[in-house]
Order: structure tokens, then sequence, then C-alpha cells
């Protein structure tokens, strides 16, 4: 590592420190009321809110960002943009929104009261102000004022409790547990509003409020939906962000047009925009190839495309660490990976057979290999729910010291003392995989019978049957995993105890007693982690229990993936327009 | 005849009937909980009960027909239950225009290149070029139509850069647009019906260029260029028109696979996603439209068999 | 000479068969076809001992060019392209005839028997091909493989299915036609059975139509299967077939051209000696032409 690095390291580390340096039990993180308020956040409150919230990442304390300033580029001009790997944008109604890519489109038509920059620091969207009171429970917002929606209606106090009664109606919207922590919203005048917590919640102005990735919040227009009706306004939501949608015409596109009196009179830069929703590989490297479409939005693009991309001069490629992981899971219900009960120290799982099988399956992961055949190198092995991008918490020697380590030798050693040696009297076993996680299944299905001489048959699933399989613990195998994983909550509260969100939740509670697994002192430590706001402590229990998943083979970790964007020469993005996740559009040109 | 249209009428009413009906409940035998797969990430049992109660899927079966059955008599085929819920005649409706694009425009190739082919191949019988064709025939009849979808892609679009690989524009937006955007999967789809019904043409043709009244007209002293124009080809097309219903037809769902190649979200598409994804309504009201121009087009071309041939009526 | 009225079609047979022999000393693409056809058959069953790979055996040596070690390149995951043919050879044919064998068996008795017995039978019968006769082949493959799921036994059970309305439907016509014949009548007459008048006295002058049908429901069938893989609704995903190493080689097409090109060949091969052998058939054995 050079000096240089080694240094901004440091510096990052001292930052990271002084983010995190408050009570937790302090309603305001260490801050006072007038930090927390603003037109704009500082820096520091910002960073400390992050700390405080568990969502602070190493990209936060990068420097850069604003200080590089977009070249002059002249404005307008149409950008043609396709989106990977869907073939039409389902919705983009925030309160249908479940997916990234569609979140994607929105924070460029419709606004919030906040919105994250590059450097993920809230700013204040249609919030013009805010001041937040010393108990860390009334937040009192400024509207904006002159502000008009896309159809000409003016935007007021009442826009934001029209949104606030629509989505903390689960009939209506599918994040209304988003908004459990809101005790009331008030109107205090025409452009000044309320908002009472239950208790304090560090994440309020980053997510609940943040238009894109919140969702709960993003601010629709009662007059357009009522004459529209929700299924059109689905399709073409009215709000008063930068672009508003002309058209969209599902599996065709959507096309997007400047909104000429956006608040902001500086921006977009852009005439229009025109997003193709195009499902295939090929396809979508000829579309850009032909100049099609000149920027790449949507899902994951393909990794045998990304080599390709780079050597065509006329692209730029810019990759980062991806938030997430991807792992082989085994049913401990299901012979011969059976094991009842996970609360045992380790030395004792070990002499059980299913363990040992288990164990067999996730040391024979040769990852390397994996992530060669099947990301075309493009990936990082894993061996825990938490990821490199969570820069901090993120532990490079788990390489080493998990015992899921890819170890052949012992692989076979392990299985062979289950009763099974070179994979003789070995049942086939059957892994669900989605139809666009086959290739990565063949992959894992040859290692497996490389490494240990035992058959994986594939189960092709759609989805939607495979995830209630999945769900029901009703499978063998499955490969499958996260995205947008930030924080370590993320990793271990959403995967890892023993009532996550994915863990066997609809499974019959009788005959399987646990989901995919269950550990008490993961459970324990996970928890505990949550509150800890000393970052290295945090650190520390963090490191724990994704080291226990580790160990006690919770699952085969596999991989991370990474984050890649992709666009031609000719449009420039300013480096305050690479909002991690986002594709926000209002600052980019066309040169 | 009436009498015989009226019958045939309602009973390609019943065949539609039938279908769905039968789509309905197979539909439903089959495993994956749409409901699970659009809350995985964001619901809990309960909401998914939630759910369930507010699109009616929890209601028996029979129930649930009813409902949709009195519906559909209303021109309501339900909602999409993903995404905005976009009602199922409207995402129909937006998939017609491009299927009929789609096809037509294959049509028109398909007849462009049939025509002379068949004719070239039936004037100058077993010769070097009526082999040639022959093979050329052959061969479309052959390939399989994503296949050639994609070396088409990989020649025009990735190479040469001279159309798009995928996508629809509408009409609307203007003539050159959307010729455009259709010329690739209509020559992919077209390939094999030009080769079907050149042959037809061929075939029919000789029929007609063999028979007595071919020989009086040629005995009469008409050119070769009349005999072709004036007699025989409006004759040997009434057979090769009977097979262009059926291949009309045809030609839409040869249309499922090339619009999954080219991104075009037509009616084989959103039959097969609906399918895919468990959308039952959305399913439901494609195989209705689509069983819709299945029956219809061969009720036609049985009429027209009817009025060719008189016999056929009798059972 | 009561014999040669009774059964005429023992009179025909060795007509037919050497009629079958002269047309093809002149039919150049039908020579073609059985040729081509028989090499592949060959290569299908004699997979095994002209691989030199195992066809699901993974490398990292991924997408590499045609060389003498691998003379059809390699795949996406490092597979022997060549190996993979071979195999996939196997499988292609043995879908394409046992879809058929299938189909026919189901249909020709529909209609046989539907064509036969007539009255509420007829009606049945018919009323449920027709049903399936509104939609195309293919369309009904696809929708009973999304009921049923994937797999090589529900491909082959789907695509029969999809066929059986073609032969019933020229079973019954047939045997609506012959049931007014001179031979058949004097069957009745008698007093033969009706399983046996049906069987060895219409099914054997309904079998040159069916025949043809039949050879090129074959090509429909790879064609279908293939189409099915392509759609992500074929044979399970360690089985190579032609379709689906198309459908996999769909995404690295432009990188290695190979992927795209080999299995495309190799089905278009297939199907085209099929359609010259049927078309052989069709004008050797006399059958007016089937609107498709």
């Amino acid at each position: 590592m050079s000096a240089d690095k080694t240094k901004l390291r440091g510096k990052l580390r001292a930052l990271w420190k002084e983010a995190h340096d408050f009570d937790p039990k302090d309603p305001l993180f260490g801050l006072s009321a007038k930090d927390m308020s603003g037109p704009v956040l500082s820096r520091r409150a910002t960073l400390r809110l992050l700390a405080a919230s568990g969502t602070l990442t190493a990209a936060h304390l990068m420097p850069g960002g604003l200080t590089a300033m977009a070249e002059a580029a002249t404005p307008g001009g149409t950008l043609n943009c396709g989106w990977a790997g869907v073939a039409e944008i389902q919705t983009l109604d925030p309160a249908q929104i479940g997916q990234v890519l569609q979140f994607q489109i929105t924070s460029n038509v419709l606004s919030g009261l906040m919105h994250i920059d590059a450097d993920l620091v809230a700013r204040g969207d249609l919030a013009e102000t805010w001041t937040v009171s010393d108990d860390g429970l009334e937040y009192v917002f400024k509207l904006r004022e002159g502000v008009t929606f896309h159809n000409g209606d003016a935007f007021s106090a009442d826009d934001v409790l029209y949104t606030y009664a629509r989505s903390s109606d689960p009939e209506q919207s599918i994040h209304s547990g988003v908004l459990a922590n809101v005790a009331s919203l008030e109107k205090l005048g025409t452009h000044e509003v309320k908002f009472t917590l239950k208790k304090p919640q560090a994440s309020f102005l980053t997510k609940t409020l943040e238009r894109a990735s919140g969702r709960a919040m993003t601010i629709v227009c009662k007059g357009a939906l009522e004459s529209m009706g929700a299924s059109d306004y689905g399709l073409a939501p009215v709000g008063t962000g930068p672009f508003k949608v002309t058209e969209h015409v599902l599996g065709q596109g959507v096309t997007l047009e400047k909104f000429a009196d956006y608040y902001d009179p500086e921006r977009p830069k852009l005439d229009k925009v025109t997003i193709k929703p195009i499902d295939g590989v090929e396809p979508l490297a000829a579309a850009l190839e032909a100049g099609d479409i000149q920027y790449i939005g949507g899902n994951p693009i393909a990794p045998q495309l990304i080599d390709r991309f780079k050597a065509n001069p006329d692209l730029v490629v810019d990759i980062k660490p991806g938030p997430g992981f991807q792992s082989v899971w085994m049913n401990p219900h299901r012979d011969p990976m059976k094991v009842t009960d996970f609360d045992k120290p380790l030395d004792e799982l070990k002499k059980e057979p299913g363990f040992m099988v288990r164990l067999a399956m996730a040391k024979a992961l040769d990852r390397d290999t994996y992530v060669q055949q099947a990301s075309f190198g493009y990936a990082l092995p894993a061996y825990g729910t938490i990821n490199p991008a969570m820069a901090f918490y993120y532990d490079e020697g788990i390489a080493e010291t998990s015992e899921q380590a890819f170890d052949p030798e012992g692989a076979r050693a392990l299985l062979a003392e289950a009763g099974y040696p070179g994979g003789k009297g070995f049942p086939e076993l059957e892994m669900l995989v989605t139809p666009s996680g086959k290739r990565n299944g063949l992959v894992v299905a040859n290692i497996f019978k490389q490494v240990l001489g035992i058959t994986v048959n594939l189960a092709v699933k759609e989805f939607s049957v495979g995830i209630e399989d999945f769900n029901n613990m009703e499978f063998d195998m499955r490969l499958g995993g996260s995205g947008g994983d930030y924080d370590p909550d993320d990793g271990l509260i959403d995967w890892m105890i023993s009532d996550s969100k994915f863990n066997g939740r609809t499974r019959d509670t009788v005959k399987y007693p646990i989901g995919y697994f269950a550990e008490s002192e993961v459970d324990a430590l996970s928890a505990q982690q949550a509150v800890t706001a000393d970052p290295e402590a945090r650190r520390e229990l963090v490191r724990k229990a994704n080291q226990l998943t580790s160990d006690k083979v919770a699952c085969g970790f596999l991989y991370h993936p990474v984050d890649v964007l992709v666009y031609a020469k000719s449009v420039n993005v300013p480096a305050e327009s690479r909002i991690p996740g986002l594709t926000d559009l209002d600052r980019v040109t066309l040169g | 005849m009436a009498a015989y249209v009226l019958r045939r009428l309602i009973g390609s009413v019943l065949v539609m009937w039938a279908v769905a009906t039968l789509v309905f409940f197979m539909l439903r035998l089959v495993p994956g909980d749409p409901i699970a797969a659009m809350l995985a990430d964001v619901g809990g049992p309960e909401e998914i009960a939630a759910m369930k109660a507010k699109l009616g899927l929890d209601r028996s079966l029979l129930v649930q027909y009813g409902l949709w059955f009195s519906n559909a008599l209303q021109g309501d085929l339900g909602a999409s239950i993903y995404g905005s819920r976009v009602p199922v005649t409207q995402i129909i409706a937006e998939a017609i225009p491009r299927t009929l694009s789609l096809s037509l425009l294959s049509f028109v190739i398909a007849i462009v290149i049939a025509l002379p082919a068949g004719i070239i191949s039936a004037t100058r019988r077993n010769t070097l070029t009526d082999n040639a064709v022959s093979f050329l025939a052959f061969l479309g009849l052959s390939m399989p139509d994503f296949w050639l979808a994609i070396l088409l892609i990989i020649i025009f679009a990735a190479n040469l850069q001279w159309l798009p690989a995928v996508g629809y524009i509408p009409l609307a937006e203007g003539f050159w647009p959307w010729l455009r955007h259709l010329i690739l999967p209509a020559i992919a789809i077209g390939t094999a019906f030009s080769a079907i019904i050149a042959r037809m043409i061929r075939s029919s043709l000789l029929e007609v260029l063999s028979s007595d009244y071919m020989r009086t007209a040629r005995s009469k002293g008409l050119t070769p260029r009349m005999l072709m124009f004036g007699h025989a080809l409006p004759n040997a097309m009434i057979p090769v028109i009977t097979v262009m219903g059926i291949a009309f037809a045809l030609l839409i769902s040869g249309a499922v696979v090339v619009e999954n190649v080219f991104a075009i979200k037509g009616l084989g598409r959103v039959l097969i996603e609906g399918i895919l994804n468990r959308d039952y309504p959305v399913v439901q009201g494609a195989i209705l439209v689509v069983s819709a121009i299945f029956v219809f087009s061969n009720l036609i071309v049985d009429l027209l068999y009817g009025v060719i041939d008189p016999r056929i009526r009798l059972h | 000479m009561s014999d040669a009225t009774l059964s005429p079609a023992d009179n025909t047979r060795p007509k037919r068969r050497s009629r079958l022999l002269v047309t093809l000393a002149g039919d150049r693409k039908a020579q073609f076809g059985l040729i081509v056809l028989a090499l592949f058959a060959l290569a299908g069953i004699f997979a095994p001992l002209l691989a030199q790979y195992d066809p699901n055996e993974m490398t990292l040596d991924m997408m590499a060019g045609l060389s003498a070690a691998h003379p059809l390149g390699t795949d996406d995951l490092g597979r022997d392209l060549l190996s993979r043919i071979l195999y996939g050879t196997q499988v292609s044919l043995f879908i394409g005839i046992s879809t058929v064998a299938l189909a026919l068996a189901i249909g020709v008795t529909l209609g046989l028997v539907a064509g036969y017995f007539g009255g509420w039978i007829d009606t049945i019968i018919m009323r449920y091909i027709d049903l399936q006769w509104a939609f195309p082949n293919f369309i009904i493959a696809v929708y009973l493989v999304a009921v049923f799921g994937t797999g090589l036994l529900n491909v082959i059970v789907a695509i029969s299915l999809a066929f059986v309305d073609d032969f019933a439907r020229i079973a019954r016509s047939m045997t609506l036609t012959l049931r007014e014949e001179q031979y058949v009548d004097a069957a009745r007459t008698l007093g033969f059975s009706k399983p046996r008048t049906l069987f060895v006295h219409i099914l054997p002058n309904a079998v040159a139509p069916i025949i043809v049908q039949a050879t090129v429901s074959v090509s429909y069938a790879i064609l279908g299967e293939a189409s099915l893989s392509f759609l992500g609704l074929g044979v399970d995903v360690s089985t190579p077939t032609w379709g689906l190493i198309l459908a996999d080689g769909r995404s690295f097409i432009t990188q290695a051209w190979w992927l795209g090109v080999f299995p495309g060949l190799a089905i278009m091969l297939v199907v085209l000696s099929i359609n010259f052998i049927g078309d052989w058939l069709r004008d050797a054995l006399d059958v007016r032409q089937k609107a498709i």
C-alpha cells in the first residue's frame, strides 16, 4: 500500500471515530438541536447521523464528490438510457416501488423532503430549512415555496400530509412500516409541517424522508392521483422533480422531459431522457455499442460484458464494491445436512455428521474458481454477510480465519468422516436457482462435483415459485442472497438472526422449529451491535457475529458482487451525480 | 349458409369459453405464490394475507371464477397483480398494436419474398433456379426463428449498426422509426413463412398450369404473361389465401420467441411473462385474446373453404 | 378375388415400396437428407465414443476458439462444444422421435375412434381436438410446460400433447373417407369386429398421410424443444440439448460466435434433412399437401 493510501486511510479512520463519538443514549447523538437543523446538514452532523443509524460506510468518508465540478458542457439534448435485465418498469408509484431500478427513475421525477448527495450527505429537497427539538422527537420543516407539480398544482403542506396518509395505509402502500416510528404529522402553516416521533431515530432524515430509497415520504400529487387513479399514476407519476414523465408504455419504456418550472432553474440540463427496458445481454450490449443508448441503469450488468465495455474506447466503466452477498443455503432439516440445534460449542457440533456435511460443503466452495468462472473475475469471495462496501466493518482476515475457508482436503476428510468417502452413498441434492442464476448454479454444482464427488442438481424456478419454497423451508439447497446492504444490520438483522425476515418466514413452525439457521449468541451479538454507537466496539461485535455465522455454517457464503456503471464517453456524469445505487440525471450533460 | 355460419359462430364462442375456463382452473393448480413473490422484500405473513384478501385470492375457486367471468363479460379482465396493478385490458390494448405491426410486416416481407419465388420456381420447374429457390425455401423453413433473430442482431445491429437491436416505436411516432425497429424481427419471423407460402404458390400454380382449363386458354393463343397474371395466378391463389389465414395466426405465435429476443412486449410476450410470473389475470386475458384471434381466423378459413367446396359444410 | 378386395393394403405395399425407391433415386435432396440424418443418428448413438470430453466438464479455458483440442471451441463455462453438440444429438433426436411417437399413438387412436364410431364419441373427442386446434402447437407446448414444470419428461409430454390434434384430425378424416370405401363395407358384411376393421383395414390405408405428418412433426418437435429451451422452459439444465446450448450461448454470442453458430447449424441441418425426407415421402406416397 502506498504512503498516500495509508495516510488517507488514517484520515478516514479519524473521521470515522469523530462521527461515532457520542453517547448512544443521547437522543441527538452528541449533536445539538442546531446541528441537526438547517437547510443542509453539516458534513459532521451527517456522518454522525449515519454512524448512529448504522449506515455510515467508507464511501461517505471519501473526499471528492463536491470538489470535482462538471466540465463546462452545454445543456440540452436527449439522453437515451437502457435499463438492464428488466422487461418492463412495472411501476413508478413510490407506494408500490420495491426495486432499485424503479426508484432510480422516480428520483428524477419525484421529490422528497430530503435527498442525499454523492457523499450521502442529506440535503433539503422540498424542505428548505428544519429544526429539531432537544429531545430529538419533533422535527419542524419549513417547505420550499413557489414549487409546482408537473401538472401545475402548487405544492404545499397539504401534499406532505396527503403523502403521509397514503403511505401509512398498508392497503395503499407497501412501505407503511417505514413510518411506524412517526407518532403524528401536523400542518403548522401552508408551508410548514411538524413530525413527532415516538422515539428518537437517527436515520429519520436520511432514510425515512429520503426521496429515492425511502419511498414512504416521496411526495405524491394529490390532485393528479385523484384525477388519474392509482394505476395510471403508477405509470406516469406527477411530482415536483427535475423531469416529468411524458410517456410510459409498459414494456416499451419511459420518456422524461425537462420540467421547465423546476425549483432550481439551473437544473435539469438535459431536455429529454428516454429509458428503455432491455432484457437480454446481447441486445443490451448491441444497443450501447450501436449508440442506441448512451447510459445503462437498472439491474447489474452481466459480468461477461464488463471487459468488453472496458476495451471500448467510446465507453466509460466505473466499478465500485457492491453492497451484498450471495450464498449456498443448506436446509438443516434435510438429510444429510441435518442439524437440529446450532446452540452448541463448535467442537461439539463438529462431531455431528449433519454438521460435518455442511462444513464439508462450505469448505469445498472454491470461491476463487467460482469468481473467475461465474463472474469473469468481477466479484469478491465471501465468508459472511458483512461485505466490503461496509468498509470499516468488513473483516478482510475472515478469508483465513473462517472455518469455511477453501480446503479441499479438509472438506473431503469431513465428508468421509460423515460416512460418505469420496462422495459415495451421498444422495443427489437439489439446489433452487432462478433462471438468471442458472449459470452460477452450474458452476457451484460443478465445484461440489469436482471437490467432493457429490451431485447437486439444479431446480430452476421463477423467483415467485422458488421464494415460496425457501420461505417454507421446503428445499434442499438454494443459491441466493442480498443486495443493497450498506449497514451491518442489513446483513445480520435481515439474514442471520433466528427470526430475521428471510429465515424460513412462512415455514410450518411445528414441523420446522427453526429456519435455516438459529444461534442464540449470533442473536445476542446482532442485537447488541445494533445499539452500540462506539465504532470500534460495534465492529468487534459485528465481526464476532459474522465469524460465528461463518464458522457454524449458517450457509456456504460464496461471493460479494461489484457495482458497475457504464456510459458513453459523450455523457458527462459529474462526480456529484454518482450517488451509489442511484442514477440522478439532473446534472448530467451531453458533450 | 347463414345457419351454418351461425352454428360455427356459436361453436367458436363456446370454444373460447372452454379455453378461458380451462385456463382459469389449470393456472390455479400451478405451484407458485405471486403475492409472496411480490412482497418478498417488504412484507411478512400478515401483509401477504392482507394483500390476498384485497385481491380476492382468499375466496373459493368457484367464487373467484364466477367473479372473473361476470367481469369479463363486461369487458373487465381484472388487473395485473404486480406493480401498479395496470388493468389487463390496458396491457393487452398496448400489446396488440405491437404484435399486429410485427405480424403485418412479417406477412408483407413473407409475401414479397414468396410471390416472385413461387412464380419463378413454378414457371421454371426443375431448372437450376427452381432448385435454388426450393433449397432456399427449405433452408428458411429449417432455421429456428430465434437463431435467425440473433444472427440478424449480430450482423445488422452490433456489427454494421444499421438497425436497432431492441425495442418498439409506435407508428404514431413516425413511419421510419417504427419500421427501423421492426425490420429485423419481421425478417426473423417472416422468413419461415415466406418459405411456406412460396412452396404453396409453386405447387398450386403447377396444378393450375397443368389443368385442362389452362390448356384451353393456351390453345387460344394467350401470351405466357397474360396466362400467368390473368388466369393462372388468380386461380392458384385461392388455396394459398386460405392457407395464409392460418399462416397469419401462426405468425402471431411465432412472434412469441422473437418478441422475446427483440424485447418487444407484444401479446406473445405478455402471455409468456404472465405464465412465468403466475400473474393470473394477465394470463387469462392474454389467452382469451390470443384464442379469439386463432378461433376466428380458423372460422374465416373454414368459411372460405365452405365457399370454395360446399361439401365441407355437410359435417 | 374377394381376398384382393378385402385387403388392398397388401396389394399396394410392394408397389409403394418400389415407388419410394424409384423416386428416391431421382431426389438429390432426399438422398442428402437421409445421409445427413443417418450421420447425425450415428453421431448420437456413438457420442460417448466420439466425444473427447465429458459434455458437462467445466474448465477455466472459457470461450476458447476453435483448435485441435477443441474443434468447435469451448463455451462460456469452458465446456467442449463439440462434445456437447454430440451428446445434444442424442437428446434432440430422442425428443423429436419420442414426442412424435407419443403424439401419433394418442392422436391416431383418438382420430380413428372418433371417425369410425361417430356419434357422441366423435362429438366429445372432436370438441377437445377443436379446442386445441384453436391454438398453435407451440403456444400449447409453452403453456403445458409452464403448468407441468420443466424437465425431459414434461417437455416430451407437452410437445406430444400439442401435436395430438394434428394426428387426430388426419386419422379421423381418413377414416371418414375410408369408412365408405368398398372393402371396409365388405369387412363389415363379413362380420369382422370393429377393432379389427379399424386397425387391420382402415389404419394401413390412412398410413401414408400419417407418415408424412409424423416426419414433418419430428422437425417441428426439434424446433419446439429448441424454442422452449430458449424461453427457459426446456429440459433440465445439465442435459446438453441444442436448444439449451444455443440459449446458454446467446449471452456470449459476440465474444464466441461458435456458440451461436454450431448448435444452430446442427438444428438447421437435421430439420432440413427431415424436411427433405418429408417432401420426398409426400411425393412418393402421393399425399396431398396438408394445410400446415
